[in-house]
């Protein structure tokens, strides 16, 4: 396969993965705080921001972050390249210029979101029927995929993408929303756990967690999140799931690693395996956050280097 | 009473008042009947309500969109994607015309190709004085660097698609251009085909249409045939400059209906005079280009030191005869506008046969006397620039203004080699179906057959791309210019 073909789908499966998670906390969060007191809003919006990691290109162009705020930059600006519409043009981009390897459906479907979004956008739809549409989206997407990919080399590479963007993005939500939630200002013991179910809901792991656990406590949701082997949002499920699709590429053996990106994964796989949430906090958990972050980044800067842009010796 | 005198009696039918007026139509006789081999589907379509006609146009419309079928206009500033505009009705070719086609395209694809391997090669025709070196060697597109070099089964021109026109004043094809170095549109006469056997699927059941889909099949054939490397696990590939290229949707889909990989100048690297592509697992080796960039930006060390979508080297590599690339460098000199005028002599000069199809009527503003016939006469004619294509470049006088025609005199009197004239011929129309009135209009239409040449025969998907000049009165049929196209159908029979 060639190289310029893997790095196409390893980046659709990041960008329709990082439209749909952003849709999900823009969702989650308006819906919470409509059961707000107004005042709170600043401190509301503003770890959205954060967990896109585009806070200095937000306050550049707003003086305030709400829901109106919020929902134009994340959800259709085109000056934010991480707003859902510019990661659906950007998906869909990859997906024209490879579009004689992936299937007419996946080319047509994420064609045909793209021009949805696009309408639903001209016609000033509401943030909750956009959101809707954008995870919906991402549903077909991954149908789509699953019912008519080959699983070849390239699928390994969408799925890497996904994974990679998927374990990445949930470490982010957690740690900003623990910097909000414990280390912030004071608010209601009520308010907190509402603000847990947001982070939650905004991961699909609402229903799971009620099932698993009793009460809402910060560190049983940041296990579930972190080290659960089943939710397919947590960050251990994708890196698992990362670390298949790297050895089904390379072909290594279980346990081996014929490369840097398989080393990595393979190291910090371990860790979510065998590491309990007790000594994780212990340690600290932002500290542990902080590293898995610039793991994720580093794994993807060696994919790239390793599959995507080698050096050719003449 | 007919099903279409019935439907201009309700009023609200697409051939309500339609007239072919003072040009050949080619669906309804001068009478108002429908030419015999049209009569199936013209009371097909003149029996259909209006609203059931816009539902499946909108039907048509929405497929091609929604399978991404466009191009981009960039006059906004932004990149606007627009739909190429199809029209649902097809043009219809009945079975002995369409022999005499396909026998002129055969003939004349083999004298170009003679012609090529001649010019770079011993240069007879030039030696008998059959065409001045001076033309020749003055073309835009002529290379010198592929004198002497030896292409692969002597073929330089795999793929051709060559223009013809229907005269109205003698009902007769003429051939308006050659197009011998990538031309484009394939993929459109695949998918028209596709979007009308689900738009008009009875249609087909009743008028015996010939298939067009083995084209891809056809093609990579001849390429998988040229391969340097003996075996049958050559690698094929198609050469694109890339997405924002307008015919990047083509090169995909040929890419992909042909099982090969569509590569851009960056995937290809070249070793030692050979030519590979960069995998995931490394470099593997190609054996044959498809490809669709023209010459100048083919190999930056060779030709275009500028050119970001080449490949450096691969001019090395194809001189070692490491690699195939169809169509041959430097067939330009065959599709020039000038050398055209030529292109009849090349059929008596090297198959010694009289030319099936006529060329269309052409002065060579580098000769003389040419040039001042056509200076005196400018508003009656049609100016081109040799070297161009895609419908730049061109004065046609009679709908030009004074300026436009004194601006054209300076600059025949300043370059007389680039440019020829042609008189205005009026081309044969086919209803269309005109959105602003709401019903059918007849516009006028050319056809582009896609020939392709393995050496010994010449294959020609029945039909081509028909495309359409969509507003009223005009004869620029290209898509930058306001054109659409439409399917063409060649029966199986005459009628």
């Amino acid at each position: 396969m060639l190289s310029r073909i893997a790095d196409s789908l390893f980046w659709i499966g990041r960008y329709m993965e990082r439209a749909d998670n952003t849709a999900r906390i823009l969702d989650v969060n308006y819906h919470m705080l409509l059961e707000q007191p107004p005042d709170t809003y600043k401190l509301r919006w503003d770890p959205l921001i954060a967990i896109t990691g585009e806070r200095t290109r937000f306050h550049e162009r707003y003086e305030e972050a709400n829901a109106q705020t919020a929902f134009e930059f994340l959800g259709f600006s085109e000056e934010n390249p991480n707003s859902i519409s510019q990661c659906i043009v950007s998906a869909r981009e990859n997906a024209r210029t490879i579009r004689d390897r992936i299937s007419r459906e996946l080319w047509e479907d994420i064609n045909g979101l793209y021009h949805k979004l696009s309408k639903m956008r001209s016609e000033d739809e509401s943030l909750t029927r956009f959101c809707d549409a954008v995870k919906r989206g991402g549903h077909r997407f991954h149908g789509v995929c699953d019912a008519t990919l080959t699983r070849d080399e390239g699928w390994h590479f969408l799925q890497t993408g996904m994974a990679l963007e998927r374990a990445e993005m949930t470490a982010r939500i957690l740690d900003v929303h623990f910097h909000r939630l414990l280390e912030g200002p004071q608010i209601l013991n009520q308010a907190r756990s509402h603000a847990w179910v947001a982070v939650l809901k905004s991961v699909a792991a609402y229903e799971f967690y009620k099932r698993q656990y009793t009460q809402i406590e910060p560190m049983r949701v940041s296990e579930l999140l972190l080290l659960d082997a089943r939710h397919p949002r947590s960050v251990r499920f994708n890196l698992g799931a990362l670390q298949n699709s790297l050895h089904a590429v390379s072909g290594s053996i279980p346990g081996t690693y014929a490369n840097e990106a398989e080393r990595l994964t393979g190291r910090v796989f371990e860790r979510l395996t065998y590491d309990n949430i007790e000594e994780i906090f212990n340690s600290g958990l932002h500290n542990f956050l902080t590293e898995l972050q610039s793991t994720c980044r580093n794994i993807g800067e060696q994919i790239t280097r390793t599959y995507f842009y080698y050096a050719v010796v003449a | 009473m007919s099903s279409a005198s019935l439907a201009q009696a309700s009023g609200r039918y697409l051939f309500t008042g339609y007239d072919p007026g003072p040009f050949y139509d080619e669906m309804v006789g001068p009478n108002g009947e429908p030419r015999p081999w049209a009569a199936a589907m013209f009371e097909k379509l003149a029996a259909m309500p209006l609203e059931v006609f816009e539902e499946r146009r909108k039907l048509a419309d929405l497929s091609y969109l929604v399978q991404g079928i466009t191009f981009t206009v960039y006059s906004d500033g932004r990149g606007t994607e627009r739909l190429f505009p199809f029209d649902l009705v097809p043009r219809i070719i009945p079975r002995s015309e369409w022999d005499v086609i396909e026998r002129g395209l055969a003939q004349r694809v083999k004298a170009l190709n003679l012609y090529l391997q001649d010019v770079y090669g011993s240069q007879r025709i030039l030696k008998d004085r059959i065409i001045p070196r001076s033309l020749v060697y003055s073309c835009k597109h002529f290379r010198r660097e592929m004198a002497g070099l030896r292409v692969p089964r002597d073929i330089y021109v795999h793929i051709a698609g060559i223009d013809l026109v229907r005269d109205s004043a003698t009902g007769q094809y003429l051939v308006l251009e050659d197009n011998a170095r990538s031309p484009s549109g394939i993929s459109y006469v695949l998918e028209n085909r596709l979007v009308m056997r689900r738009t008009f699927p009875r249609a087909f059941e009743t008028c015996e249409v010939l298939p067009v889909d083995h084209y891809p099949a056809a093609l990579v054939q001849i390429l998988r045939s040229l391969s340097p490397r003996a075996g049958d696990r050559q690698v094929v590939v198609l050469l694109t400059p890339g997405l924002y290229n307008s015919a990047y949707f083509e090169h995909s889909f040929l890419a992909q209906e042909m099982g090969i990989e569509l590569v851009e100048g960056r995937d290809l690297v070249v070793v030692d005079d050979v030519v590979y592509m960069k995998t995931i697992h490394g470099l593997t080796r190609v054996d044959v280009i498809y490809r669709r960039i023209d010459d100048d930006f083919l190999d930056p060390l060779a030709f275009r030191s500028d050119s970001l979508v080449g490949v450096p080297g691969l001019m090395n590599a194809y001189r070692a005869g490491n690699i195939a690339l169809a169509n041959a460098v430097g067939t330009g000199v065959s599709d020039d506008k000038a050398i055209y005028a030529y292109v009849p002599e090349f059929i008596r000069y090297y198959l010694g046969e009289e030319p099936v199809l006529r060329n269309v009527e052409t002065w060579l503003c580098s000769n003389p006397a040419h040039l001042s016939y056509v200076l005196d006469r400018l508003p009656e004619l049609v100016v081109k620039a040799v070297g161009e294509s895609g419908g730049y470049g061109m004065l046609i006088g009679p709908s030009a203004s004074r300026q436009e025609i004194e601006a054209f005199r300076d600059r025949l009197k300043a370059d007389p080699r680039n440019y020829i004239a042609q008189p205005v011929i009026p081309l044969s129309r086919c209803p269309s179906f005109d959105t602003a009135s709401g019903c059918m209009s007849p516009r006028h239409v050319d056809l582009r057959p896609y020939c392709l040449y393995d050496g010994d025969n010449v294959t020609i998907v029945p039909g081509g791309l028909t495309r359409v000049a969509l507003k009223r009165g005009s004869l620029v049929v290209n898509s930058s210019q306001g054109g659409g196209s439409k399917d063409t159908w060649v029966l199986r029979g005459d009628e």
